[in-house]
C-alpha cells in the first residue's frame, strides 16, 4: 500500500514487523514480543477503515522521508499554517488522499489532499498557533 | 530553603547551591538520532535562529535560548527532545547497545526511554513500564514523537515485574525531587523525613526487583533526583548487601563535575564502595541535582 501510495522502496521497512489490532496498524522492530501484558507495541503506523487506510503523522515523519510521490515540501508559509492544523490551497503534483507533507526536507507530517486543499491531519495536542512559533520557519537566506 | 539545611555539611561550596536553587533551570534539550542527526540539526537552528549552545560534556545535548521549546518545530517533529540536562547521565552510564534487551522500570514520561531507544538505534527489545495511567499516556506520546519503534510500554507494579531476563535495567526511582527546586521550589518545603522514609522502602525494593531481572553480567542502573541520602545511598547499599552476586562499578562523566556518593550519613554508615556513585549538585555544573549508581551483576 505504502509502496503504490508513496513510492516508498521495501527497504525504508527492512527490520520492521507490523500487526493489526482493530482498526490500528503497529509498526516495531523486536527481536520477539515478549511475554508480558502490553499496553502497546511499537508505533501506530495507520488507522483502516474499510479500504480507507491513514497514516500516522509520526509513521510518516519517520518512514515518509522515503517517499518518491504524493510528498510535498511546504514554503514557511504554508507549513506556517500547516503546523497549525489550517486547512489551505495547494496547487501541487499530488493525487487526491493522504500525502506527506515536509517542510526544508523534514517531514511536518500527515496532510489530505483533495481537489487543491490540503487540510493538516496533525494531532490536535501538537499543532502549534502562530505567535507560538519559536522557529520562524524561514527560508534560510531570507 | 531549610530543607537543604541538612546538606550543609556535605555538600562543597554549600552557599553556592543556595544561591543557585533559586535560579530557574537552563532551558535543554537532547538531539533525537532516530529522526535526524547532530549537523542536519543543528543547521536547521542555524537557518531558523534559534539560539543555542551545545553542551560541552554531550554531543547530543543543547542548551536553547528559547522560552517555549515545546513550540519548535524541530520539537513537533520529534527531532528534540526536551529534557533536563543533568538527566542525560543515566542512559549514558547503563550503556544499552543496539540488539540488547533493556527495561526501563519506572519510565513514564519517557525521557530516558528515548534517549534510550535512539542508543539502541531501533534495535533490541526496549521494555518501557511504569503502573501511573496518566503518565503512561504521556510515555506512549513520547515514544512515537521520538519514533521509537522497538518499545514495548507495560504497567507493572515495579516491584512484582514478571521475570525475565535483561542485559540493562534501569530504575529512574520515584523520589523527593529537591533536585528539581529549580523548576519548582515547592519541592523542598515539601519535603520531610517522613517521605523519603517511606519512598525509601518502595526504592529498595524496586532496585532489588532489578536485580533479580538482569541476567548474569547485566547492568542495573538507579538514578533519583533528590540529595537525601536516605534515597540514595542508604537504598544501594542495603541492595548490595541484600542480594548476592551484585558489585559496585564506578560510575564517572568526564566533563561534568560532581561528587562521590556518601560513605556515612547521620550516624549510618554505608562503606566506602558507595564512594563508586555519583552525586551532581546544581551549582556544580548549572543544572538539577542527582544521583547515580551502577550496579553490576555477576
Ligand atoms: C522520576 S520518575 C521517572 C522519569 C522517567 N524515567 C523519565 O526520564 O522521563 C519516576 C516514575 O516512577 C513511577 N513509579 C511510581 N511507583 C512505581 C512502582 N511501584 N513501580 C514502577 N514505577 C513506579 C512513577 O509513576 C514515575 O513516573
Amino acid at each position: 500500500m505504502w509502496w503504490s501510495r508513496f513510492g516508498t522502496p521495501l527497504s525504508t521497512f527492512e527490520g520492521v514487523s507490523f500487526y493489526r489490532k482493530g482498526r490500528n496498524v503497529w509498526a516495531f522492530s523486536l527481536p520477539e514480543i515478549p511475554d508480558m501484558r502490553c499496553e502497546s507495541v511499537g508505533l501506530r503506523f495507520m488507522s483502516v477503515r474499510g479500504r480507507v487506510w491513514k497514516p500516522t503523522t509520526y509513521a510518516l515523519q519517520l518512514f515518509g522521508r522515503f517517499a518518491t510521490k504524493n510528498a510535498v515540501d511546504l514554503g514557511p508559509d504554508q507549513a506556517e499554517k500547516f503546523i497549525a492544523g489550517e486547512q489551505q490551497s495547494l496547487e501541487a503534483d499530488l493525487e487526491d488522499g493522504y500525502v506527506v507533507v515536509s517542510h526544508r526536507g523534514d517531514v511536518l507530517g500527515c496532510g489530505l489532499y483533495t481537489r487543491g486543499e490540503l487540510v493538516s491531519q496533525l494531532p490536535k495536542e501538537r499543532r502549534i498557533v502562530k505567535e507560538g512559533i519559536e522557529n520562524c520557519l524561514s527560508d534560510g537566506d531570507s | 530553603m531549610d530543607g537543604l539545611e541538612r546538606y550543609r555539611g556535605i555538600v562543597p561550596e554549600f552557599e553556592r547551591l543556595i544561591e543557585a536553587i533559586v535560579r530557574p533551570l537552563p532551558v535543554t534539550a537532547r538531539i533525537n538520532t532516530l529522526k535526524t542527526d547532530r549537523d542536519r540539526l543543528l543547521f536547521r537552528l542555524r537557518e531558523a535562529k534559534v539560539p543555542f549552545q551545545p553542551f560541552s560534556w554531550y554531543s547530543l545535548g543543547l542548551k536553547l535560548d528559547v522560552e517555549k521549546p515545546g513550540n519548535l518545530i524541530e520539537n513537533l517533529m520529534g527531532h528534540i527532545h526536551v529534557q533536563e540536562e543533568i538527566s542525560m547521565v543515566s542512559p549514558i552510564i547503563l550503556d544499552p547497545k543496539p540488539g540488547e534487551r533493556v527495561l526501563d522500570l519506572c519510565a513514564a514520561p519517557g525521557s530516558k526511554t528515548t534517549q534510550i531507544a535512539s542508543m539502541m538505534v531501533n534495535r533490541g527489545l526496549l521494555v518501557a513500564n511504569d503502573p501511573a495511567n496518566t503518565r503512561v499516556a504521556s510515555l506512549r506520546s513520547n515514544c512515537e514523537r521520538a519514533g521509537a519503534i522497538n518499545v514495548v510500554v507495560t504497567r507493572y507494579d515495579g516491584r512484582r515485574f514478571p521475570s525475565h531476563e535483561f542485559d540493562r535495567v534501569l530504575v529512574d526511582a520515584p523520589c523527593t525531587g529537591q533536585g528539581m527546586a529549580r523548576k519548582d521550589l515547592s519541592v523542598l518545603d515539601r519535603w520531610s523525613l517522613k517521605r523519603s522514609l517511606g519512598l525509601q522502602r518502595l526504592q529498595r525494593a524496586l532496585l532489588r526487583r532489578a536485580t533479580d531481572l538482569a541476567k548474569p553480567g547485566g547492568t542495573v542502573v538507579y538514578s533519583t533526583c533528590t540529595f537525601a541520602p536516605e534515597e540514595n545511598e542508604a537504598v544501594v547499599s542495603w541492595v548490595a548487601d541484600q542480594v548476592e552476586r551484585v558489585r559496585l562499578e564506578k560510575v564517572s562523566i568526564p566533563g561534568l563535575e560532581s561528587c562521590p556518593g556518601l560513605v556515612e550519613w547521620d550516624g549510618s554508615l554505608f562503606g566506602d564502595e558507595m564512594e563508586k556513585c555519583i552525586r551532581y549538585y546544581p551549582h556544580q555544573n548549572d543544572t538539577g541535582g542527582f544521583f547515580v549508581a551502577k550496579l553490576i551483576k555477576e
